[in-house]
């Protein structure tokens, strides 16, 4: 009997400690005063909103100079690393770098540049899509796509299913293909990520990509 | 008929509610009311991601949500799991009958109970941070992955600051996109207002085309966008719309404040939006939750071995000293899979950077730290209900055989 009440009391006194701890928060009209750490008192107390918010302060490579983050010279470079599988081909004068991985190499993703904001964040975004036949997406859509960081600022995420053509010269359709990309437009700058390939295939190294793009970053030395 | 009848008087209603909890129907309901919890709450990962499902599904007392066009009504996680303690704590352990055969059952119930409860803790008391350092810095406090505060600061001109006024992230995160909040305190000259937070966000020049879709205000040449938030939540970067203003009457400064503002790496320093009411210099920026702890961490040396020919890392460890007062200085080994554990505090090597770091580069690494009081309940919860079904199993075993003798003996007299 004795035993019963134990445990009674042991429930209530859970039900009450849960129901208790729920209301705990903070007061939402006063600033709390704190002292700062050593290592927490000193800021960079920078001009403009410009370099508060990174804009310029980390452009990308200029033409030539983007090279693989292992045997690359110059200043700045392109630092990146090569996810397992893919294979680095020559870049062009549109593309930094190129990858091909794929068992034939039939899936390609590379990062290309574009001065200024690149033709616009909503036509990139559309010319995208309209190469697999999806219809366009309005501005408000597009700024409502999952973001993902590139060079340490969010990049408008794009997949797009569907009948790949490539145009650029091309007349060729690939049948259940997908496309992955990242398009990154500021008045500082485009930068483009573009994966496509059949479908399994880029769904297979999405993480790839997403380790691709992690890894990007710009070197000053 | 009058056997059947509920006696609902209000002098009953103790013995109701006893019988209501302790009913085998309730676990048999709640476990299958999990199962559905569960399964929403995984399907809900692949829009919502793991931190914001969890909330979601596993922390809450009430989901009320939609997947697809499907409308999700369901008692939350830790209503469901409140109930199931009260009723294993009164059905299984309280009410059940005590007799040696059921000896082992009780136990593994303990068992269960002990694994509930620790999940409670680490739900409310568990702390998730990380600490980034290059060798040669030390730190007495950790970051929160997460949680960022609002915090307002008297600056140097060369950008020193003794103290700061923070907004906890708690209530921060609780002021919607269009709504207005104003944040007092005494020791500061004026009063903070928030026009607007954003979890996820991204300033956009007004030069750039996609800025004419925006609908913010804008200043000094940016607007900010709030954005889709991200599955995974340490990758949103919030943002707010600030004003502030002097309790003399001066005109409102009105400021734009971005998570990106605060460093990515730990040797940069944050870039707060800065002001000056009086002659006195002020910072603003959204800061990452900080939490101190009782010891110090330096990084003495960073090793980070690449396998030959491709940019897989093949092996990363860190060497600490833990400085402590009153403590000799201790050296410590950090490796994958071998953490710190001390105070508490469990120290992960966690990953490296800069991105795009190589072998001999400078690096920083980065430790995830855990906190959890229950760290190790699941384990005693598992041995002790693997004790109790082995004890059960045992006294199955023993008293089938003994029943099976017993026939046999029986068998054998009348044949």
């Amino acid at each position: 009997m004795h035993l019963a009440k134990f445990f009674h009391l042991l429930a209530a006194t859970a039900l009450m400690a849960t129901l208790t701890s729920c209301g705990d928060s903070s007061d939402p009209s006063v600033l709390v005063e704190r002292e700062l750490s050593t290592t927490e008192k000193g800021f960079n107390v920078v001009e403009t909103s410009r370099e508060r918010f990174r804009y310029q302060t980390q452009a990308p490579p200029t033409q030539g100079e983007a090279t693989s983050g292992a045997t690359g010279s110059g200043n700045p470079k392109l630092a990146y690393d090569t996810p397992e599988g893919w294979e680095e081909k020559p870049g062009s004068s549109m593309r930094d770098v190129n990858f091909v991985f794929g068992e034939n190499g039939e899936g390609s993703c590379y990062l290309a540049r574009l001065p200024g904001a690149g033709g616009g964040m909503v036509a990139n975004v559309n010319r995208w899509r309209g190469q697999f036949k999806a219809n366009p997406l309005t501005e408000a859509e597009i700024a409502a796509l999952p973001k993902l960081a590139l060079f340490r600022q969010p990049a408008t995420l794009v997949e797009v299913d569907g009948p790949f053509a490539p145009g650029m010269g091309s007349t060729d359709t690939f049948d259940d293909y997908r496309l992955r990309g990242l398009i990154l437009a500021s008045s500082a700058g485009a930068v483009f990520v573009k994966m496509t390939g059949p479908k399994a295939l880029v769904a297979a190294n999405s993480d790839a990509f997403n380790q691709f793009v992690a890894s990007l970053d710009v070197k000053t030395n | 008929m009058a056997k059947n009848s509920i006696d609902w008087s209000p002098g009953n209603w103790p013995k109701l509610l006893y019988q209501f909890f302790t009913s085998f129907k309730l676990a048999t309901t709640v476990l299958f009311l999990m199962l559905l919890v569960t399964l929403f709450g995984t399907l809900d990962q692949v829009d919502n991601g793991l931190h914001k499902a969890k909330e979601i599904y596993f922390h809450s007392w009430f989901i009320n949500e939609t997947m697809g066009s499907l409308p999700v009504i369901l008692p939350g996680g830790m209503l469901l799991m409140l109930i199931l303690f009260v009723n294993m704590t009164l059905g299984a352990i309280v009410k059940v009958r005590k007799r040696w055969r059921g000896a082992g059952l009780l136990i593994s119930h303990f068992g269960m109970l002990l694994l509930l409860a620790g999940g409670f803790i680490t739900n409310q008391f568990a702390t998730d941070d990380y600490i980034a350092l290059y060798p040669g810095m030390s730190s007495s406090k950790v970051e929160s992955y997460r949680e960022w505060q609002l915090e307002v600061m008297p600056l140097s001109k060369d950008g020193q600051a003794e103290k700061a006024w923070l907004y906890p992230s708690d209530v921060l995160d609780t002021v919607r996109p269009d709504e207005q909040r104003t944040i007092q305190t005494e020791a500061l000259p004026f009063d903070v207002v928030i026009n607007g937070y954003s979890k996820n966000a991204m300033p956009i020049p007004t030069s750039a085309p996609m800025a004419a879709s925006v609908t913010g205000k804008e200043i000094d040449g940016f607007k900010l966008s709030p954005q889709k938030p991200s599955t995974e939540a340490e990758q949103n970067l919030p943002g707010a719309y600030v004003e502030f203003r002097p309790k003399n009457g001066a005109d409102p400064i009105e400021g734009i404040l971005w998570a990106g503002s605060y460093y990515f790496d730990p040797r940069e320093k944050p870039m707060p939006f800065t002001f000056e009411v009086g002659d006195q210099l002020y910072g603003a920026l959204l800061a990452k939750k900080s939490r101190p702890l009782p010891f110090e961490v330096r990084l003495d040396e960073f090793i980070f071995e690449r396998h030959p020919g491709v940019t897989t890392p093949r092996n990363y460890e860190s060497r600490i000293t833990r400085i402590e007062e009153g403590q000799p200085d201790k050296p410590v080994e950090i490796k994958m899979n071998e953490p710190m554990r001390y105070e508490g505090y469990t120290f992960f090597q966690e990953s490296f950077g800069p991105a795009g770091s190589n072998p001999g580069d400078d690096m920083y690494s980065q430790f995830a730290v855990a906190k959890n009081p229950a760290d190790q309940w699941p384990l005693w919860a598992l041995v002790i209900n693997g004790i109790g079904l082995g004890i059960h199993f045992i006294i199955m075993l023993v008293s089938y055989s003994s029943r099976a003798r017993k026939k046999r003996s029986a068998t054998e007299a009348t044949s």
